[in-house]
């Protein structure tokens, strides 16, 4: 069932938008903060490629990987910003503004598309 | 593990929070804009200051904000000469509190404004939680 694969990447996209979304959370709070420097996930791209299949640990020495720590790494670079402060904080409001709106736009897109697939889906389950 | 969204609900209450504290510390400052002591040479009322931190929520893994520290602006007091008032000195000058309304009003301005910011935040948080739970409507 290749389609259903849908749902799958649906929802991690979801949960890569509500991770972005902390974070621009972050840099708003901390707008007026000295020295701080705005940070942004990497694009979802890049976090899906880069999102491996964990190996089973079958000895103790085994390392463990977390697939989906990819998804919510931080530390994934400081945005580049539109003007820096004499504080030294670059966090710069319109711009996260806007990003908070690339991120509900892409939320909404993401939920309606779920709900009409899993309408299709219902739809073909009933028969008509 | 919280939940991300309602993690960034978490952030931008910090956030109201410490520029409530900022119009707080600005409203002290306007208020007191005339006060001076009442005894010769009297130091007046002192602006204070305040300042934001980083402050990162281990279990969270979320960068809040706190207040960091309330200080006090030590400028010089501007003097006014008026003799008859009882906090003049020998010279029949009075030290005035070392408050600037334009200054005081810009920083009211600029509170005001990451406040709306963070708000909007809130506001598209629940938004976001609210399409999620909509998946269940059915329709």
């Amino acid at each position: 069932m290749h389609s259903l694969y849908l749902f799958n990447i649906a929802s991690q996209h979801n949960n890569w938008l509500s991770t972005r979304q902390t974070l621009l959370a972050s840099n708003i709070a901390n707008a007026n903060t000295p020295g701080y420097k705005s940070v942004d996930l990497q694009p979802f791209e890049k976090a899906l490629e880069s999102a491996k299949l964990q190996m089973a640990a079958t000895e103790v020495g085994h390392l463990k990987t977390d697939p989906t720590s990819a998804m919510t790494d931080t530390t994934a670079g400081r945005s580049a910003s539109w003007e820096i402060y004499h504080s030294g904080n670059n966090v710069s409001l319109e711009q996260e503004l806007m990003k908070t709106g690339e991120v509900s736009r892409a939320y909404t897109l993401n939920t309606n598309i779920m709900k009409s697939f899993h309408r299709m889906l219902a739809m073909t389950a009933k028969g008509g | 593990m919280y939940d991300p969204l309602q993690l960034s609900l978490k952030v931008a209450a910090s956030g109201l929070e410490a520029q409530g504290h900022r119009v707080r510390v600005v409203s002290e400052n306007l208020a007191n804009h005339d006060s001076t002591g009442n005894t010769p040479g009297a130091v007046p009322y002192t602006r204070k200051t305040i300042s934001f931190k980083t402050a990162l929520d281990h279990a969270a893994q979320a960068n809040l904000v706190h207040v960091d520290q309330i200080g006090h602006d030590n400028s010089p007091y501007p003097l006014e000469f008026n003799p008859s008032h009882p906090a003049a000195d020998a010279k029949g000058y009075v030290k005035r509190p070392n408050v600037n309304m334009l200054v005081e009003l810009a920083d009211m301005r600029e509170a005001n404004r990451s406040y709306e910011a963070n708000l909007q935040v809130i506001k598209q948080a629940r938004e976001l939680i609210s399409l999620t739970i909509d998946l269940l409507r059915s329709n």
